[in-house]
Parts: structure tokens; C-alpha cells; sequence
């Protein structure tokens, strides 16, 4: 029995947030602390001619001010535990030493007794650029003449491709249609609201550092301090509480925070840096920006013989880490869940002269927004509504286990279902009938949809085990340890209510300990969707141990067989004589004080430690997206109607945490299609370096958001899938296909994003519509 | 260097008195002269609105105040919100029960402009609630549990 | 992103401030609610070495009606105008314009003669108070005048307040009935400075035809500006609602500076620009005609 896994049981981190007592990192004081301000290269590319620190020194209140030449010298190794030492990698200097490569690249760093001082003084550092000839646009960097890093001439970072192209070549020729888009794709930022920080502190005496950061992944940033310093791994201490989102563009340090490392070895006291929002959005990172052709050849009824995607991305200057790998999934996931007998990809990853690429939720989120675009293109091209195209090339139960054309292996998925689920939610017979009266008005109104399917909890060297340490206390009270990371993931309720269950103990007598490497079981922290299910298998494997030996204790002290015993409430009793029973507290007494009263062969104490391997290789979760909007051709402004996800990540551990998850993650991809873009102009200069530019949804933005659910179990821990990221996934392209279906009738089709009210009218525009 | 100022503020009911720089803002005021630290620094421009406090009462943004110019005020930051024994508010426990947050790191600004909001408008709209929240920005929820939890907090209150 | 020091000056008199604002010169900047200054400070787009704040300056708060007008004090919040059914009564368009700044946190702080003094091409108070003909007070030490709203914005954040001015109050004609109001504007969203937007005011005579109109524009030019083209194409003719669009044409037909950004090009603005007037003039006849 299972009384929590599945309630909506309330966060058990909502108290200390709701009430301002969260420790993020920039609540952290630590005596006689210092603070860093960066003094970042105002242009996207130059050679440093020379560096004067000499004015910013001599201001009150300053300690110091690093150039490359004062910390990057003190680098010893410097690599991700995510990708490992053999990965090809990107450079990644601390500061810029001799050539800055955008706006916003770290050249210096002050150090002073409070950022108000810390910023005066940067202000006063002069730096002498000879300015150099930028690539800003990754979509020509290939053929520039003008290389982003001198190691690599032509910009390009990487390639990796399918089958040769030419293969496809005559089932393309042959084939009755064939249609081709282009769809350009702008550059987003993930955006937490919470900025980068890190707080580092050196005791030279004892050799140790203590990191307080805002990351998920408490232990990437223990092994990558270590590595970096030339520290043992256990000299160094990593702690988070509350992390402020992170979406990604938290799971791995970056430049800033190896030069706060670095610098805080050459301080007397804790060095604080948090990122204010401009250095954010010029320096945290950017992602999604890419483009791709993508082509289908379908046979007369409709049917895909075969499709090819020619993907290009931007890495920007300083990607973390290397996009090369992660970007592999845009090229396997393309064929999505479809039925498409052949096909194959080519990516190429690119340099420019801009912000790092960084991981953001579904970083492949490109094959879909590909796919779903092609989908609906070549409906219309053919003449036939985009929801029966799926329908007539859509996974079905009985096509199950199968192989995408890349060889992924699929299983235990349900794209049709929620196809299907989302369609019916909507009554699209009658949102059809509605849309033709509309336009008979004048009015321009669109479906649009996406259905994707995504690899969750992969289980690749790093990610691939999670462990747990459960520690029932003498009182009987439980504390259950795991990595941590959570950055509003609620991965706190979620462990106390799976350790609860696996336990039989009562909820509020488990608590958790999370996010302290000195603390907690090593771990990979969140990211990859992995989170649900990897806890749920160190949880369900620490338990089982533990469980067996509670239930041996009371055995022998009721004197009852152990299979004549249940665990429930934090209590064990004999099924059918409930007055015959012990407390936890009671069997935890015996466990530490009665040694001779334990049975025998059960080791003294109730404390385990387990961890979990998976042994598969992805368990995979889908969706459904599906929004209506209304288009007003002369504002260009869109008006999203309704929004409906359907969606099976298995049995939901909470599903308040698993909706939040698909809440937030959709409003993100609301934000990518409509919204955000982190754009630059030709010489390089950000211009969206506020959040009066960079503009994220809000209350007023977005619609309500209906859900629905299939439920089919995963072959992995619980049956449980991972829902972190999907919805930033299918979010975008169902919003792109709803504008593009409600403009068809002017005959507009979308290639470049966002789809900015300005953006849409020049479609409209160009179209050849009379304006009014 | 410009001359610190003498300045006495009422913080959730207890008199402070600091010598402060005139730039320093009201949110750092409160973050590292009063170690408040539930109010947040999102973006320091005035439009995530993490760092929201009440200022004799109105909601205001506190990266947008300098401390000096509340000299003499009464200020109520989130950890004033709730009663001393720790009981969540009507506001706080609504947030809570619907899912109205994650990370936590925009909550409070959240709290206390809906605190504010439903002070003056206690039978909000749906519209009204929308349009309320709009001042504030969150990347986690989806504003979808937020904007149920101040619809049942108004609800709420509005049967009492 | 923290501001760079200034010294704090918070005067308690409308004379002590102009005192002051003539001794400090260009090292002198006003502050009321500062809700546009602050954050110019932080990201140190502007510095200042003094800033002079207007808070114990009790005689500039304050809404009063005199002889068919009514006075605003210059540090009146938005939000006490939003308040105010006097203003409701009174100055539609002004209590209709004023949802639309920013968001209510911003408006607790925001005032009316912050928002005319800082004079963004894009706010929604110098667009009102020009098609209102409103009248703008200032004073400094060499003495008070009156400055009409179509004088006062001079370009780009830039007004005609000398660098020793204080702006003291604003006073709006009212307007007799029959007449209506409306202001219209695009934003990418709720509480964005507007992509292009129009105020509307038109008043009939005893006969049912126009006899005043004001079409204010703002976000499309250096500052807010008046489309007096097409007012004048109104005048003494019977208000339709299908003049809208040509009078939304006609308004945009002049513009020649129209900003480009990010968001939108000149172009785009234009279009909008147009289509906002038209939707104004629609809502402002509708009010005029049927009340």
C-alpha cells in the first residue's frame, strides 16, 4: 500500500519559502565576506591591448582586481563529470586573456567590500580593445574568413550526421510529395529568477574550501572545484539550500564562477559574486538558437515514406560544455513518434561572437519544432487537415516496442492516446466550425499542435545511479539523504512521500536532507528528467533493506512470523490483531539500545545506504500539445484561446508537482514562440540586456492550462517517468502550427521565430494582403 | 564620498535605526542591514518584482526605493506576513495548498503584492487577479497555480 | 547593477527645493517616486552628484478643482488618480490612462509630475495632458510661470523645464459634456511602455457635431505629439465611427520620426499607430454620441 505516491501531499518546502526564510545563495553571510563585480568586454570581438587596474586599486574599499594572467595560470584540470575527461571539449578560460569574443566576456574581476564598491571600481578599470572584425550571425560563420577561436578556422565546433543524405535521394525522387521548410529559430535565455551566485570560502590552514552556490548539481561543482584547484575531491564542501530555478543553465559551473574559485584561494575571507540581471542576460548563456531544413516525402494518401533534417546551431563563443553531444538528440529524436520508414540528419554546431550556448530544458527541443512545422506545412500543401496527416503516420499501441529510423528504441509510450485525449478535450469538430464562421468575419483564428517523444532518466555515466542514505533515528523519526539539486522541483516532497511509503512510516515523521555534498550520498543533482525516477529507484533500494529489518526486530519482539506483519503509519502490527503492535520509535529503540534484543543476524542501529543503477538505457515519456489562438492581422498580436496538454509520465509520484512541472515548462515555450529573444544586432551588441527587453510572459499572457492524462507504467522504478522538461518542448511548435493554421488562409507559412507582433504583420504583410 | 544618513524605519513592527549611504536601496536595506533576506533581488530594474514590500501599506518595489527615502515609514517585508507563531496567512496558505509555488525565489514579492491587492480589492475579477499579478514575474509555475491560489484567497476572505 | 553615490537632499518646501536646485546646477536631479530615474541609476545610465527628493515637500501632493479645472499637485501618486472619482468625473482620460502605466506597484510610487517631467516618448500622462491642453506650473527662484503641455515637450526625454525648475502641479481644463474620451495602446504586454498609442478626445456642439477634438499620439516620436491634421478634418462634421480609419491614416500621415527597435520597425509602429487611433476615435465617438 502505497498512501502518499500519487496524493497531492503539500510541499514540504512551501513553509520556509512562503514565509522568506529560504537560504539561497545570496542570503549566505560569511564573516569579513568580500564581493566580486566583473568588468565584461563591451565589444563582441577584440584583441586586449592593455589592461590599467591601477585607479580601481587605489579606491576605498577595494581588495583586489584579477586579470587572466593573476588566475588563469592557477587552472589544473578542467573538465565536466557529465561529459568526462575524453570528451572533445570548448575552450574555457576563466577571464579573456588576450582576445575578448562578445559582449559581455569576463576580462577582469573586482574584488571589494560590497558590490556598490565593487561596481565603482570596475567602472574605473580601463581597458584597451583593438577591435576585430566580429561573427555574430552563426548561420554564415561556416563560410566567414574571420575564426571566433584561432583552433578552429571555419567556426565549426563539430558535425555529426546519420546515413549519408544522398541515400534518401531517390525515394525522394520518386515520391508523389515532397516538401521542404526552413524554420529559423531565435536565441533564447533560460532566465531563473535567480542570477548565477556562488560564495567561496578557503581555509588555507586546513587546506578545504567551502562553496555555497545556485546549482543543480551539488556534487558537479564539489568534483569540478577540486579538479580545478588541484584539490582532493573531500577537502572541498559544497552546499545549496534553495536554488531559484535553474532550468538547466544551473547544472554546470561557468567562467565566472572558476574565477571566484580560483580568487577566493588568494583571499583572507568568502568571496561572494552574484550575477546581477544584465550580466545575466549578456553573459549566463543562451540556447535554442538554430535552424534547420527539414523534408518530407509522403505517398498519395498521406503517408510518410521518408524525412531528413539539415540542422545548424549556434554554440555562441563559450558554450558549456561542448553542444556537440548533447546536440546529437536534435538529429535522433527528429523522426519523433511517427512512422517513418528511412530517413537521416546532418548537425553542424557553430561558433559566433555571442553569449555561450547553455543547457535549457529539452535542449533537443529543435526536432520538434522541425518536425511538428513540416508536419503541418506539408498537410496544408497537400490539401489535407494537419490532424488527419498525424493520424493517418502516428505511433500506435499495436506499432509497440519499435525503432525510430535512427534506431532509438521506443516502448511504453502513448502518442496517439494523448493525440486523441487533446483533440477530444478541445471538440475540434466544433473549434473547426467556429474557425470558418470567424474567418467568414474576418477574423483570423488557428489549431495548432505538437506530439513529441522524449527520452527521460538517461542513463549515461554520470546519470545513470542515484543513491539514497535513510537514517531512522532513535526516536523513531526519519531522515532520508539524496544528492539534491532541486531548484522547484519539489524533489523534497517528492522523498519524503516515496521514503514514507517505503517505509510505512507516517509523512510527517520523515524529513530530508538535500544538497550538501559533506552530507548527502554522491549524486548528479537534477537535470535530463532523471529526478522521479532516479529517487524512486535509490529510494526503493535504500528501503528494502531497511524495511526487512524493521520488520525482523518486531517479529522477534511480538513473536510473530515477519509475513504476519504490516508497516503502516509508523507502525508495525499483526494483520488482524492491531492491539499487537510496535511503534517505529519503539523498534528504533531496540535497533540502537537493546543490541540483545535484536533478532539474530540483524545488524544493530537503522541506517542504510543504497544505490540505484538503472539498466535502461531511457524510459521514455510523450505529449500532446495543442492550443487554439486568434490573430489580429493588423496589431499582429496573438491571443492564445485554450491551451490543452495531454501527457503520460507514468503513475504521478504528486501530481500538483508533476502539473507545475508541465505548467511551467509550457508557459516557457509560451514565452519562446511569442516573447523572449535574445537577440544582437550585427556588430554584436546584446539587445535585450533587461527585462525591459528580454520580455518573459506573464499573468496577463497566458491562458488557463487543461490537462489530461495517460497513465502507462515505465519499465523503470515505480513505473514512473521523468516530466521535468517536456513541457518547453512541445509548448513552442503547437503555438508556431496554431498562428501559421490561423494566418493559412492569406496564405502565410512561418520560417523564422519568435513570432513577434511585428514579425507577424510583416508575414501578413508580405503575403499580399491588403492592410486596412 | 557622499554623506550617510541617519534614518529610523519601522521593519514588520520594530524600530531600526541605521547611518546609511543614500544609494543604498530600500531591498538592501532590508537584506543586509536587517538580514530580511526573504526579500529577493531579481532583477534590480524594477520589473520582476521578487523584491516587493509594503511601504506604509502599498505595495512598492524595493530595488526602486532608497532606504533614505523611507526614512520614517513603516515597511512590511514576507517575513512580516505571517502570524508570529509561524501560522501561514490566508494569502500564504492559498499559494501553498494550490501549487502556487517552486523555486520559491519570486514568492515572496508574490505574497506581498497579493497581500496589497486583495487590501484593496477584496472581490477581485478573474481579469483583476490577472491583471494584479502581472507585475510580477515567475518562470516556474506557469502562473496557473498562482492564479487559482489568489481566486481561492479571495474567495476566501471574502466568506469571512 | 547598484547605483553610483550622490549626496541626498530632502527638502520640506517648494522654495527650499528651488533653493537648492539653483545652487546644485546640472549636478542636481529631482526625485519623487522614481520609478524611471531609479533604474537609470542602477543600470548608471544617468549619474547624479545630488539628488533632491520631493517627499517632505507636502504642498506639491494634492487633487483641488478650480474655476472648471482641476489642479495635480506634481508628486500625487498614480495611484491615489486612480483612485480619485474626481478624476473619474472630471479627467476621464486621465483616470482611463492611468491602469495603463506599469503595474500597480510601479503606480504606488509613480507620480504625475514625475511622469511628465521625465517626458518618455512612450508614457501614457504627457500624451493626455497634451490632447487635454493641459497646463503645466514650474517654479525656481527667479519666479512661476505657466507652461502650456504643447510647449512643454520638447523632444526626447526633454522638456522645457529650465535645470533650476521645480514642475509644481498640472491642471486640466474640464471638458463639457457632450463629450467623450478614450486612449488606446499596443504593448508586446500588460504594463509594456506601448509599441504606439493614441488618446481621443472629442466634444459636440447642441447640433451633435464635433466642435473640439484632440488626437494625441505617443511611442511614435520623439516625444508625445498632437495629429492636428486630422482634428481639423473633424471639425464641424458628424461624428461616425466609420471615419475611424481614415482618420487613423490621416493622423500617422505626417510622422516623420517614427522610432524602430527590437519590437518593431517605423513602419510597424505607423501601421499600429493607425489602427490605435481609429479604435479610439470609435470608443470616444461611441461616449460623445450615446454618453
Amino acid at each position: 500500500m502505497a498512501p502518499y505516491t500519487g496524493t497531492r501531499t503539500p510541499r514540504v518546502e512551501d513553509p520556509r519559502l512562503l514565509t522568506g526564510t529560504g537560504t539561497y545563495v545570496d542570503d549566505v553571510v560569511r564573516p569579513g565576506m568580500l564581493h566580486a563585480c566583473f568588468v565584461r568586454s563591451p565589444v563582441a570581438r577584440a584583441r586586449i591591448a592593455a589592461i590599467d587596474v591601477s585607479e580601481a586599486l587605489r579606491l576605498d574599499g577595494v581588495h583586489a582586481v584579477f586579470v587572466a594572467q593573476d588566475l588563469n595560470s592557477g587552472v589544473h584540470e578542467q573538465w565536466y563529470t557529465l561529459n568526462g575527461p575524453e570528451d572533445p571539449d570548448t575552450p574555457r578560460p576563466p577571464l579573456a586573456a588576450d582576445e575578448v569574443r562578445f559582449v559581455g566576456d569576463p576580462v577582469a574581476m573586482v574584488v571589494a567590500v560590497d558590490r556598490y564598491r565593487a561596481e565603482d571600481a570596475a567602472e574605473l578599470v580601463v581597458v584597451d580593445y583593438d577591435e576585430l572584425p566580429p561573427v555574430v550571425d552563426y548561420a554564415t560563420a561556416l563560410e566567414s574568413t574571420e575564426s571566433v577561436h584561432a583552433t578552429h578556422p571555419g567556426n565549426l565546433v563539430g558535425e555529426l550526421a546519420g546515413r549519408p543524405m544522398e541515400e534518401l535521394a531517390p525515394v525522394f525522387e520518386d515520391a508523389p510529395h515532397v516538401v521542404g521548410v526552413t524554420i529559423r529559430q531565435q536565441a533564447y535565455c533560460p532566465v531563473p529568477l535567480e542570477t548565477r551566485g556562488i560564495v567561496a570560502e578557503w581555509s588555507a590552514p586546513a587546506g578545504e574550501m567551502t562553496v555555497w552556490a545556485a546549482t543543480q548539481s551539488p556534487h558537479e561543482v564539489r568534483s569540478f572545484c577540486a579538479r580545478l584547484l588541484g584539490v582532493d575531491e573531500h577537502r572541498v564542501r559544497v552546499v545549496m539550500r534553495d536554488t531559484g530555478g535553474g532550468f538547466g543553465q544551473k547544472v554546470l559551473p561557468q567562467r565566472e564562477d572558476m574565477c571566484v574559485l580560483l580568487a577566493a584561494a588568494k583571499l583572507p575571507a568568502a568571496l561572494k559574486w552574484i550575477e546581477d540581471r544584465q550580466e545575466h542576460l549578456m553573459a549566463a548563456g543562451q540556447a535554442r538558437h538554430e535552424h534547420g531544413e527539414a523534408r518530407l516525402a509522403l505517398d498519395d494518401e498521406g503517408r510518410i515514406l521518408a524525412a531528413t533534417l539539415d540542422h545548424v546551431q549556434d554554440a555562441g563563443a563559450y558554450p558549456t560544455p561542448s553542444p556537440v553531444q548533447s546536440g546529437l538528440a536534435v538529429g535522433l529524436l527528429f523522426p519523433g513518434p511517427y512512422r517513418i520508414p528511412q530517413g537521416t540528419f546532418r548537425s553542424r554546431f557553430v561558433f559566433s561572437n555571442t553569449s555561450g550556448r547553455v543547457a535549457y530544458r529539452g535542449p533537443w527541443q529543435f526536432e520538434s519544432m522541425a518536425r511538428e512545422v513540416l508536419l503541418d506545412t506539408a498537410a496544408r500543401r497537400i490539401g489535407m487537415d494537419p490532424v488527419e496527416l498525424r493520424r493517418r503516420n502516428m505511433l500506435r499501441r499495436e506499432d509497440l516496442p519499435t525503432a525510430n529510423f535512427n534506431g532509438m528504441p521506443y516502448d511504453h509510450i502513448t502518442p496517439y492516446e494523448t493525440f486523441e485525449q487533446a483533440l477530444e478535450m478541445l471538440d475540434c469538430p466544433a473549434f473547426r466550425r467556429e474557425q470558418e464562421q470567424a474567418r467568414a468575419q474576418g477574423r483570423y483564428l488557428g489549431l495548432g499542435t505538437c506530439t513529441y517523444v522524449e527520452p527521460t532518466a538517461g542513463a549515461t555515466p554520470f546519470h545513470g545511479t542515484e543513491g539514497a542514505t535513510i537514517r531512522i533515528e532513535p526516536s523513531g523519526k526519519v531522515n532520508v539523504y539524496v544528492a539534491g539539486g532541486s531548484c522547484g522541483n519539489s524533489l523534497e516532497t517528492t522523498v519524503v512521500q516515496l521514503t514514507a511509503d517505503a517505509l510505512g512510516a507516517a509523512i510527517e515523521d520523515v524529513s530530508t536532507i538535500q544538497g550538501d555534498t559533506a552530507l548527502t550520498p554522491y549524486g548528479a543533482g537534477t537535470g535530463g528528467s532523471r529526478s522521479g525516477p532516479m529517487t524512486a529507484g535509490a529510494i526503493a533500494e535504500t528501503a528494502a533493506g531497511l524495511r526487512d529489518r524493521i520488520l525482523a526486530i518486531a517479529g522477534h519482539r511480538l513473536e510473530v512470523a515477519v509475513e504476519k506483519l504490516e508497516l503502516t503509519g509508523s507502525r508495525a502490527s499483526v494483520t488482524g490483531d492491531p492491539e499487537k503492535s510496535l511503534t517505529l520509535a519503539e523498534i528504533a529503540d531496540i535497533a540502537y539500545f537493546q543490541p540483545h534484543a535484536m533478532p539474530p543476524g540483524v545488524p544493530a542501529g537503522l541506517e542504510a545506504s543504497g544505490r540505484y543503477r538503472s539498466p535502461h538505457l531511457m524510459i521514455w515519456a510523450n505529449a500532446t500539445h495543442l492550443c487554439t489562438c486568434e490573430v489580429d492581422i493588423v496589431t499582429g498580436g496573438v491571443k492564445l484561446l485554450r491551451y490543452i496538454v495531454s501527457e503520460d509520465c507514468g503513475p504521478m509520484i504528486n501530481p500538483s508537482v508533476v502539473e507545475g512541472q508541465i505548467y511551467g515548462g509550457t508557459v516557457q515555450g509560451i514565452g519562446g514562440a511569442l516573447y523572449e529573444h535574445l537577440a544582437y544586432d550585427e556588430d554584436g551588441n546584446p539587445l535585450a540586456t533587461t527585462f525591459m527587453d528580454y520580455l518573459l510572459p506573464t499573468a496577463t499572457e497566458v491562458p488557463v492550462i487543461e490537462l489530461g492524462h495517460i497513465e502507462t507504467p515505465s519499465p523503470g522504478p515505480g513505473g514512473h517517468k521523468g516530466v521535468g522538461e517536456g513541457g518547453a518542448i512541445g509548448s513552442a511548435p503547437a503555438i508556431v502550427n496554431a498562428v501559421a493554421d490561423a494566418l493559412a488562409p492569406l496564405g502565410v507559412e512561418i520560417g523564422r521565430l519568435p513570432l513577434t507582433p511585428a514579425s507577424i504583420v510583416e508575414l501578413v504583410e508580405q503575403a499580399g494582403v491588403m492592410t486596412p | 564620498m557622499a554623506d550617510d544618513i541617519d534614518i529610523r524605519i519601522r521593519v514588520n513592527g520594530l524600530p531600526r535605526r541605521a547611518t546609511v549611504p543614500p544609494r543604498l536601496t530600500l531591498a538592501d536595506f532590508l537584506r543586509v542591514n536587517c538580514g530580511l533576506t526573504g526579500t529577493h533581488l531579481g532583477c534590480e530594474h524594477g520589473v520582476c518584482g521578487a523584491c516587493t514590500v509594503l511601504l506604509d501599506r502599498e505595495a512598492v518595489r524595493a530595488c526602486l526605493v532608497f532606504a533614505v527615502q523611507a526614512d520614517g515609514s513603516d515597511v512590511t517585508t514576507v517575513e512580516g506576513i505571517a502570524s508570529p507563531d509561524g501560522e501561514l496567512s490566508v494569502v500564504q496558505a492559498a499559494f501553498r495548498e494550490h501549487h502556487g509555488l517552486q523555486c520559491g525565489f519570486c514568492t515572496p514579492g508574490f505574497v506581498v503584492s497579493v497581500t496589497a491587492f486583495l487590501a484593496e480589492n477584496p472581490k477581485p475579477t478573474d481579469e483583476e487577479i490577472r491583471a494584479a499579478l502581472s507585475g510580477n514575474l515567475c518562470r516556474c509555475t506557469g502562473y496557473q497555480g498562482i492564479v487559482n491560489a489568489v481566486r481561492a484567497a479571495a474567495d476566501r476572505e471574502d466568506s469571512v | 547593477m547598484k547605483p553610483a553615490a550622490f549626496e541626498y537632499h530632502a527638502p520640506t518646501s517648494a522654495e527650499e527645493t528651488v533653493a537648492l536646485l539653483a545652487e546644485l546646477g546640472d549636478e542636481g536631479k529631482t526625485i519623487a517616486g522614481g520609478q524611471s530615474l531609479v533604474p537609470m541609476l542602477a543600470l548608471r545610465l544617468a549619474t547624479f552628484g545630488h539628488l533632491v527628493d520631493l517627499r517632505r515637500v507636502h504642498e506639491l501632493r494634492g487633487i483641488e478643482q478650480r474655476d472648471g479645472t482641476v489642479r495635480i499637485g506634481a508628486t500625487t501618486t498614480q495611484a491615489t488618480l486612480q483612485r480619485s472619482e474626481d478624476i473619474r468625473d472630471l479627467v476621464p482620460l486621465l483616470a482611463r490612462a492611468t491602469p495603463l502605466i506599469g503595474h500597480f506597484q510601479i503606480r504606488s510610487r509613480g507620480t504625475v509630475g514625475g511622469s511628465l517631467a521625465h517626458a518618455d516618448a512612450a508614457a501614457e500622462y504627457p500624451a493626455v495632458a497634451l490632447t487635454l491642453d493641459a497646463e503645466l506650473e514650474a517654479l525656481s527662484v527667479r519666479g512661476r510661470r505657466t507652461i502650456p503641455a504643447a510647449r512643454f515637450l520638447t523632444g526626447t526625454w526633454t522638456t522645457a523645464l529650465a535645470e533650476d525648475e521645480l514642475l509644481t502641479a498640472v491642471t486640466f481644463p474640464v471638458w463639457r459634456r457632450p463629450r467623450g474620451f478614450a486612449i488606446e495602446e499596443f504593448a508586446r504586454r500588460s504594463g509594456d511602455f506601448a509599441l504606439a498609442g493614441a488618446a481621443v478626445a472629442v466634444g459636440l456642439d447642441a447640433g451633435g457635431r464635433v466642435d473640439r477634438c484632440a488626437i494625441g499620439l505617443f511611442g511614435l516620436g520623439p516625444s508625445a505629439c498632437r495629429a492636428h491634421t486630422a482634428e481639423a478634418g473633424t471639425m464641424g462634421r458628424e461624428p461616425a465611427e466609420d471615419m475611424a480609419d481614415d482618420i487613423g491614416r490621416q493622423a500617422l500621415a505626417d510622422l516623420d520620426s517614427i522610432p524602430s527597435d527590437l519590437h518593431g520597425s517605423a513602419g510597424y509602429r505607423k501601421r499600429v499607430g493607425a489602427a490605435m487611433v481609429a479604435r479610439a476615435w470609435r470608443r470616444a465617438v461611441r461616449e460623445a454620441v450615446h454618453g
